[in-house]
């Protein structure tokens, strides 16, 4: 293992084995408690230093998280059934080329489906999944576990067109990031 | 009444508690007596100490109209030791030390008046002495924390008190490992490290050790672990909201990141009307309210805190609040 991994398992406060769940769940933990919001660390870090303690974070989370798709990219026996089944096709009234994270929601809530199911399902955490439904683009990393995340989540939704959705979410989110 | 805790007794080493957290009107008078009534309960000889100069009022707080003695009658000389103005209260097995009329000037008392009293209470005989500090950061208020067994901080949920809790918990750190640090001789190795705060990229205590810690093993890890004793406990008072039921882990969660050292959380006390209308009848809350939440709290942070249930449980009882 690569210090800088070992160092972004350290800087989330996990030992190196931990899974892809307890590294979502740190990280976002984390997240809110040196947020600029959070009372717990209110006055504590000077503004560049709460800044940088952020970016550090969210390095570390987006190596581990590279590292640990990597992993699971991998076919562990090739001939595996999928995990997620395919699900009947539904209609909903979001675009999703217009609005998908709105046509995501809308896809979850007609299946009766929680955001925490979700998040069960995909390993993707809740929290990226709601800022996924919102729109909420600052909150989200970046493109290239992005798309995964989108693709996850319509699959886990059943989605009519995976790719089209994922597609047009990060359209979306580079106009507004960049 | 029970017997006065005199010199007659059998020499028993007391528990020194110092109860501070910086911000005034968090609760510190209300929750440090209701501590010592319980625990005076139980059976435990207690003395209260007010060390609040120029702001004392624990005396109405046991429902005491007019201290006969206070710790003014001490720094006045009029009487020879702390022996001499431990005042019964109504309760059983609970003392005063009162420090009205301490007059402004006595609000900073002279180092060797301070270190004397200092080292008198620790030879008071009690079960526990809990000293009631005042609001702020001063040498006066920090010496006394770290003097005490046990550093309790109490704060309130809100963003000031929070923001003179941590003002208050690295005045404390700093005083503490600047003593550390004289003793130690390391002055020189700490100034020449910290001369380079910004290249070495010095963000908090933990990276200043960090790095003392690289130049310098051996007194590094000398100040490492003499920091490391240094374990405040924290106590939320007035919770309102379930949001801030986690506010104390929370709390506990960055200091060990920023300051590398353990808060241990005592608990939460749920907000309650009950403690304003017991202060108005100036009756205590545990005697007037006995089944109010706040009773309820006080009884569980008692628990958790009294040496009996730390033998048992050890520290997984800070753990398990």
């Amino acid at each position: 293992m690569d210090d800088v991994l070992t160092q972004s398992y350290e800087i989330l406060g996990l030992m190196p084995d931990a899974s892809l769940r307890e590294v979502e769940q740190a990280y976002n933990n984390l997240r809110a408690l040196y947020g600029e919001e959070s009372l717990a660390t209110y006055s504590l870090l000077e503004y560049a230093d709460r800044q940088e303690k952020l970016d550090a974070l969210q390095a570390a989370y987006e190596k581990i998280l590279s590292e640990k798709l990597v992993k699971r990219d991998e076919p562990v026996r090739p001939d595996a059934e999928p995990i997620i089944c395919r699900l009947e096709p539904i209609e909903v009234s979001a675009d999703p080329r217009e609005t998908p994270g709105l046509y995501l929601k809308q896809l979850r809530e007609i299946r009766g489906m929680t955001l925490r199911d979700v998040a069960e399902q995909t390993k993707v955490g809740s929290f990226h999944l709601e800022c996924i439904e919102t729109g909420r683009f600052e909150r989200l990393p970046a493109p290239v576990y992005l798309r995964g995340f989108v693709r996850e989540f319509a699959r886990s939704v059943g989605a009519d067109d995976i790719d089209a959705v994922a597609e047009s979410f990060l359209e979306r989110y580079r106009q507004k990031m960049e | 009444m029970t017997e006065q805790p005199g010199s007659a007794q059998p020499i028993r080493k007391p528990r020194v508690w110092a109860v501070g957290g910086g911000k005034g009107g968090v609760g510190k008078s209300v929750i440090t007596t209701s501590i010592a009534i319980s625990l005076a309960r139980r059976g435990k000889r207690c003395i209260l100490v007010d060390a609040d100069l120029g702001g004392a009022n624990l005396h109405t707080f046991v429902g005491m109209h007019n201290p006969e003695r206070t710790l003014s009658d001490l720094f006045r000389r009029d009487v020879d030791g702390l022996q001499d103005i431990l005042l019964p209260t109504r309760f059983d097995n609970l003392w005063l030390i009162s420090g009205a009329k301490a007059l402004l000037d006595m609000a900073n008392p002279a180092h060797v008046q301070k270190m004397k009293v200092i080292r008198q209470i620790f030879s008071l005989h009690a079960d526990h002495i809990f000293i009631d500090l005042g609001a702020g950061s001063s040498f006066n208020v920090l010496d006394f924390f770290l003097a005490a067994h046990e550093g309790v901080m109490v704060i309130m949920p809100t963003p000031t008190s929070v923001e003179n809790a941590y003002h208050f918990l690295k005045a404390v750190y700093y005083r503490k490992l600047k003593r550390v640090v004289k003793s130690l001789k390391a002055e020189k190795l700490v100034d020449e490290v910290l001369a380079e705060k910004v290249e070495r990229g010095i963000r908090s205590p933990r990276d200043l050790v960090r790095d003392i810690l690289s130049v310098n093993p051996d007194i590094g890890c000398a100040i490492a672990t003499n920091m490391k004793l240094f374990t405040p406990r924290l106590i939320v008072n007035q919770v309102r909201r379930g949001e801030d039921l986690d506010l104390g882990s929370k709390i506990a969660m960055a200091c060990r990141d920023f300051f590398a050292i353990d808060i241990m959380f005592g608990g939460n006390i749920r907000a309650d009307e009950r403690v304003l209308a017991s202060l108005k009848a100036r009756r205590p809350t545990l005697e007037m309210f006995p089944d109010s939440p706040f009773a309820d709290d006080i009884e569980r942070i008692v628990r958790v805190i009294s040496p009996s249930t730390e033998y048992r449980n050890g520290r997984r009882a800070y753990a398990e609040l």
